[in-house]
């Protein structure tokens, strides 16, 4: 230890080698004055919320965010509650329950806390951190759309309606378990999102393969047995893992740490400085 | 190494608005309009009045969530804040997920179960709010807390703590400073952001845990750690109290 010591402090690289000028990374709080509203929308649009599935029916739609939002069922679009409440944070959305009164904030923040629509605070903070960045996110292992959707529940379907719509009940129940299942696990054997990077030409009818999925991740660092495990379910798709930190300053906020995985599965390496 | 004031004023604003003042004043407001909070997650969720933003921001206490609501303010606050203002300062009431106030035995057990460290946690916590520094997360530095002798706005932090638990033998949740490695990254990693390193041991003084009953039993020991560099100090005869130097 002490020729060590002697050694390194030899090289001129004294810890009172500080250039105070350098450090401007303390958080940088407002002690008064108002905060940051976002503004208003001009657009907004309009969801009911389904308790029983967990999700919004999305009643009318305003506004370009919709080819990224939410997942297409029997040619509706219906929102989890950190779509939801991503879009009512901004004023985007107005969400009403199943007899038109109106839901307020506190009422999703509620929902969330409850944890019955499979999303925690920590997974709400991580979703909204990069949708806020423009990124493209949906909930790990559910379809943005079903192919058959469309060819069932058009007028050429012979005898069709009452048949595909208990086709898309069923299927939307599968949907349901995903996210209950989620709910329940607090999101500790699965990644909680697929995630694509901000791109216009995006489609939910061919996203094709997620730029990485996020992994939420509790009190600890994962283990070696569980990266490993984790990777495999990956199939080869970058996996991040994100630690949610809470108590930082708004305006340093970086509440998704992300962890490389080998760089040989990476197929972005640009996307590891996002941290 | 002494406080370091962001700006000409600063520190004659400081002195002006000591941080204890603002806090009695945050404690008497929330008092006043009953506030309540509920758990979400790790985290507690308050709507807040107008009059309280502004508290709670000098005050230094959570972080405001932005949206587009022009009537309510909502804040979200860590659990040791939360459990602070609810326990010690007595002015916040917490629900749970079924909006039912918890007492302060189920909130400390309800903390523990989703955050292990908790209890050490909020000791330390405590023992520096209840000295009116302002503590907020150190995870931009890799610790566990940073200290502020007043407002962020005003002042750089001063300290990078770390938190560490002797109880049951040797046992610490936290594991740090366990290796020399992880002792020079931290001293490292403080010095060339300008804080020094503050480890408060939490002594559970013979009890198994830290509980909520026994609070009073513990005892934390500050103690800072720097290192001591020989050739720069041949003719320094000061070592600070309290403090480890490392060679």
């Amino acid at each position: 230890m002490e020729v060590e010591a002697w050694e390194s402090s030899s090289d001129g690289t004294a810890d009172s080698e500080v250039d105070l000028q350098d450090i401007e990374d303390d958080e940088h709080l407002c002690m008064s004055g108002s905060i940051p509203k976002l503004q208003f929308r001009k657009d907004v649009s309009k969801a009911r919320w389904d308790v029983e599935m967990g999700m919004a029916e999305v009643i009318e739609k305003k506004g370009g965010m919709w080819t990224t939002t939410g997942i297409v069922r029997r040619s509706k679009v219906y929102c989890s509650i950190e779509e939801t409440l991503f879009l009512a944070e901004r004023g985007a959305l107005i969400l009403f329950d199943i007899n038109d009164m109106v839901l307020s904030l506190k009422d999703m923040y509620e929902m969330v806390a409850e944890g019955r629509s499979g999303c925690s605070w920590d997974s709400f903070e991580a979703y909204r951190h990069l949708k806020s960045l423009g990124y493209i996110i949906g909930r790990h292992g559910v379809n943005w759309s079903v192919k058959n959707d469309k060819i069932c529940s058009s007028s050429t379907c012979i005898g069709g309606t009452e048949e595909s719509s208990r086709i898309s009940s069923t299927e939307m129940k599968e949907d349901f378990s995903i996210t209950n299942h989620l709910g329940d696990m607090q999101i500790n054997e699965k990644p909680a999102f697929d995630v694509y990077l901000p791109n216009s030409k995006f489609r939910k009818s061919s996203p094709g393969e997620p730029n990485f999925m996020v992994y939420l991740t509790r009190d600890n660092p994962p283990s070696k047995a569980e990266i490993e495990s984790l990777e495999r379910s990956c199939k080869g798709v970058p996996l991040k893992f994100c630690h949610v930190e809470h108590g930082r300053g708004y305006k340093n906020l970086h509440p998704v740490r992300t962890m490389r995985s080998p760089p040989r599965r990476l197929r972005h390496p640009g996307l590891t400085d996002r941290s | 190494m002494g406080p370091r004031w962001k700006g000409k004023n600063s520190e004659a604003i400081a002195l002006a608005d000591p941080m204890s003042k603002i806090t009695a004043r945050l404690q008497s407001s929330l008092i006043q309009s009953e506030t309540e909070g509920f758990l979400s997650g790790c985290v507690v969720l308050l709507s807040v009045e107008p009059e309280q933003i502004d508290l709670l921001n000098r005050a230094c206490f959570g972080r405001p969530i932005i949206t587009t609501d022009k009537d309510k303010q909502w804040f979200q606050i860590s659990l040791e804040e939360a459990f602070y203002l609810c326990h010690s300062l007595k002015c916040l009431k917490i629900l749970d997920e079924n909006k039912c106030a918890k007492n302060g035995n189920e909130l400390w057990e309800c903390m523990k179960s989703k955050k292990k460290t908790f209890p050490e946690f909020y000791v330390a916590y405590s023992n520096l709010k209840k000295k009116n520094w302002v503590v907020r997360s150190g995870s931009q530095y890799g610790v566990d807390f940073v200290a502020y002798r007043h407002h962020p706005s005003l002042v750089h932090s001063e300290y990078a703590v770390l938190v560490r638990s002797e109880c049951d033998g040797d046992y610490d949740k936290n594991f740090r400073l366990r290796v020399w490695s992880d002792f020079q990254c931290t001293v490292r990693l403080c010095g060339s952001v300008a804080k020094t390193l503050l480890v408060l041991n939490i002594n559970t003084n013979g009890c198994n845990e830290v509980s909520l009953s026994h609070l009073d039993h513990c005892s934390v020991e500050e103690r800072t750690i720097t290192r001591w560099s020989p050739e720069q100090c041949r003719e320094d005869l000061t070592l600070v109290k309290g403090g480890i130097s490392y060679i």
